[in-house]
């Protein structure tokens, strides 16, 4: 009887001890949007179109970081499910005449609708050989978007469907921008830490484990795969609207490496990564290319030295920091 | 031998399978009652992992038929047969190493609600007090908070049982439960081990190279020995067989 209680008591105890790991942190967000907001109206256009990259890059790269970091899948070709994003939201406007809301809602949606397609590929090989897949659907997109000069417009890409920042002054741009990111940043962090966050990492880590306890690989990664693709389309289409045009590269291979350097500079296994690695990479990017004629040799460097120091990137040497200051206090 | 459909648990006949030119499995015949406890034993590469992993669906056979509970399994996926009732656990202990142990054993209850693909958070706070008390029942409440990579080889055993049994199979296939164990953490895990499958009625076969803990658990053994079932018995009849002693046991149950 006595033994029966203790357990209660200890059950309780723990419970009540652990911090709700899952819960969204709503004062570290209000205070992170209202510091970036009051940047924003104090800062020059230079700096505002800077930030408003910055944050763009910082949710694509963290839909990829869903894929990288939770659900054990590589994509070698992401930024296809960026551009189509910026192409979805241009050619339902120029092509099928809808209005400039119904088409940045398209944007997205055409994103997830190819995520799931490709996705559905991918998903039916493993590891490198489902990245190379994920390569082989955005060279073929890649291809489309370029040499379909009638519907495209091909490397001339397509313009003056969508007035760029829809006309608004570049701070209240960055604001709208700043409130979607925001907005869909907590809501891949709900799906990281909801039971199907749970059930994406856990197929990430040990799909053979997931599948013996009943939940089969295939299905989760795809879920995952377009979850990614959606929230890529996201950025992509702002991305878009930004510029006010969309061209092939939008897509292509240097927005995909783009994306897996900033995950990778951000730490691998952190939600966090996509955001800090879109921030780094995009100083480094402005600064280096301005003093530097070879600046991608430069982040070439700074990347393996990055790799090597830390491997878990920005966010472990955070952790490993606040860790070592935790311990300097006891 | 008097089995009739309801109270066979595992049903093999004519199994085989071949790796290249390699037979693991040649012409396996097997029958579990419901609620026996069966051991599997053989020396190295006689077949016995191919046999679990074939019950489990993670390997498809050549040829032959299986039943679990007098249902026919044919092709199907690790994850069917796991809604079918079969839990198993690995030779190695297979677990979410960068997760803690309490986000594994949620994932197992996860796993069984209808809402495992839910985006509220607050379903799995629900489950909360029932993951404690699976942690608790497997001794390992204490490492709750632990990161999986962290405990130690006998508790990443302990946990991926407990798993196996959130998920409230009928038929559970252990592949060398003890294997890398010390001498006390073997037989306390055998220990629980018996406990739940009593308590829970199920069916064990498990494959196990530790004879004191064979003959300890097992009211029935099957001797494989390249590809095929050697002998089958009770533990008495398997001792006294000069044949087993023969290839297998040697020397060393004198």
């Amino acid at each position: 009887m006595t033994k029966q209680k203790k357990i209660n008591n200890e059950v309780i105890d723990r419970t009540s001890f652990v911090p709700d790991p899952y819960a969204i942190n709503w004062w570290l967000t209000l205070s992170i949007v209202v510091i970036v907001a009051a940047i924003l109206l104090l800062s020059p256009p230079l700096v505002i179109f800077a930030i408003t990259e910055v944050m763009i890059f910082a949710l694509y790269a963290s839909a990829l970081n869903l894929l990288l970091s939770y659900s054990g899948m590589v994509s070698f070709g992401h930024a296809v499910y960026f551009g189509l994003g910026a192409y979805g939201l241009a050619l339902t406007i120029t092509h099928f005449g809808w209005s400039i809301p119904v088409g940045i809602t398209a944007g997205p949606i055409v994103s997830a609708i190819f995520g799931m397609l490709y996705g559905a590929l991918a998903v039916q090989l493993t590891r490198i050989y489902a990245a190379m897949l994920t390569l082989a659907c955005a060279e073929v997109t890649f291809a489309i978007a370029f040499q379909w000069f009638d519907v495209t417009g091909g490397d001339s890409g397509i313009s003056g469907h969508v007035p760029a920042m829809l006309g608004l002054e570049p701070d209240h741009f960055a604001l709208v921008v700043l409130l979607v990111v925001t907005g869909s940043i907590l809501a891949l962090w709900r799906v990281v830490h909801s039971p199907l966050g749970l059930t994406i990492r856990a197929v990430g880590q040990n799909a053979e484990r997931a599948s013996a306890l009943g939940r089969g690989r295939k299905r989760i990664q795809l879920m995952a795969f377009t979850i990614s693709a959606f929230f890529s389309g996201v950025a992509g289409t702002l991305f878009g609207i930004f510029h006010g045009n969309v061209f092939p590269d939008y897509m292509g291979i240097l927005i995909t490496v783009d994306g897996l350097v900033m995950v990778i500079l951000g730490g691998l296994y952190s939600f966090g990564a996509g955001i800090y690695g879109a921030i780094i990479y995009k100083i480094l990017d402005n600064l280096v290319a301005h003093y530097f004629d070879y600046w991608q040799f430069v982040i070439g460097v700074i990347l393996i030295v990055v790799v090597v120091v830390s491997p878990s990137g920005i966010a472990g040497l955070i952790q490993r920091v606040g860790r070592a200051l935790k311990r300097g206090h006891q | 031998m008097s089995c009739d459909a309801h109270t066979v648990a595992l049903l093999v006949r004519g199994l085989n399978k071949a790796f290249g030119r390699f037979v693991a499995l040649d012409d396996v015949d097997l029958t579990v009652a419901q609620g026996e406890i069966r051991a599997v034993i053989g020396p190295n590469g006689a077949g016995k992992t191919t046999l679990i992993n074939v019950l489990s669906g993670q390997i498809v056979a050549d040829r032959g038929v299986v039943e679990v509970s007098g249902r026919r399994i044919y092709r199907q996926y690790p994850h069917q047969l796991a809604k079918l009732g079969v839990g198993r656990t690995h030779q190695i202990s297979s677990t979410f190493r960068r997760m803690t142990v309490y986000d594994n054993m949620l994932f197992a209850h996860n796993s069984e609600s209808d809402h495992w693909w839910s985006l509220r958070a607050s379903r799995l706070g629900t489950m909360r007090n029932a993951v404690m008390a699976d942690l608790e029942a497997i001794q390992l409440a204490d490492i709750a908070d632990q990161v999986v990579d962290d405990i130690s080889h006998g508790d990443r055993k302990r946990l991926e049982f407990g798993m196996v049994l959130a998920a409230k199979p009928a038929v559970l296939l252990l592949d060398e439960p003890t294997a890398g164990m010390g001498l006390r953490e073997r037989h306390e895990l055998i220990d629980l081990v018996l406990n739940e499958v009593h308590q829970r009625q199920l069916t064990l076969l498990f494959v196990e190279h530790d004879i004191d803990v064979v003959f300890r658990a097992a009211e029935y053994i099957t001797v494989m020995s390249l590809g095929g079932v050697f002998a089958e018995g009770t533990p008495d009849e398997i001792a006294n067989n000069e044949r087993v002693q023969d290839i297998y046991l040697g020397g060393r149950r004198n």
